[in-house]
């Protein structure tokens, strides 16, 4: 089972893309919204995560998704998702994720 | 009659045990050949109650029973914690709206393992908690 938390980032059209690894807890969490706060004290609105290599999560490391939607809706911008195993993707249903963000194909659909 | 896998253990309160207990799972979804979506959700709410357990639990019995009994059918999910208990009617039903105007963004676990559940039962006192939910396999 792949566990530790690791990612990286990028910027594409000034698209903040964000590829995660591993489980998404309240310390993964906060190392995705710190990557997030830092381009977006430079003007980046646009968020893409890439969970493709993230299949578990808990629900204080989705809370940090909610702080980034919160931050993002305040400049009119948007947070995405793609790769999303199908148990997180049910889960944000049940939350109501997908009121605010956004599931996408690839980066391309941003554009 | 169906094969029927029993897993019970005891984990202590350290960061990311909740792992231990999703390996488990996913060894025995495996080894009764359970759809990987079903075993996915299954690994969500486990997450969600051990973490809330061990949230709960109390310095003197800082742990949590975690009990799966498996057939190809259902999952029967146990968690036990030793904490002062809490009243689940007084719990509020998160809502994102509120949330995001909020200062606390926490507090979905019992809304996830609810709604991600065929059958959710929790028992609470003084002593502690007892959550007891059934997840359809198939």
């Amino acid at each position: 089972m792949s566990s530790e938390f690791s990612y990286t980032s990028k910027l594409e059209n000034n698209i903040l893309i964000i590829t995660t690894q591993g489980y998404i807890n309240n310390v993964g969490g906060e190392k995705i919204e710190k990557e997030f706060k830092k381009h977006y004290d430079n003007g980046v609105t646009n968020v893409l995560v890439d969970m493709e290599k993230s299949n578990v999560i808990n629900s204080i490391g989705i809370s940090y998704f909610i702080e980034i939607i919160e931050k993002l809706n305040d400049k009119n911008g948007k947070l995405y998702f793609t790769n999303l195993d199908s148990a997180i993707d049910k889960t944000f249903s049940i939350m109501g994720l997908f009121q605010y963000a956004v599931k996408v194909n690839s980066v391309d659909e941003i554009k | 009659m169906d094969k029927n896998i029993i897993l019970e253990i005891k984990l202590p309160n350290i960061p990311d045990i909740e792992l231990v207990a999703l390996e488990g799972l996913q060894l025995m979804g495996r080894c009764l050949g359970i759809d990987e979506d079903k075993i996915g959700e299954a690994k969500i709410i486990v997450t969600e109650a051990i973490i809330n357990g061990l949230e709960h639990t109390g310095k003197e019995s800082p742990f949590v029973d975690v009990d799966f009994t498996m057939t190809k059918e259902k999952l029967i999910i146990t968690i036990i914690d030793s904490g002062k208990g809490f009243v689940p009617s007084e719990v509020a039903e998160p809502n994102l709206k509120d949330k995001l105007k909020g200062g606390n963004k926490r507090g979905w676990g019992l809304k996830i393992m609810k709604s991600m559940s065929d059958d959710f039962e929790i028992k609470s006192d003084e002593n502690g908690t007892i959550i007891i939910i059934t997840k359809k396999l198939i």
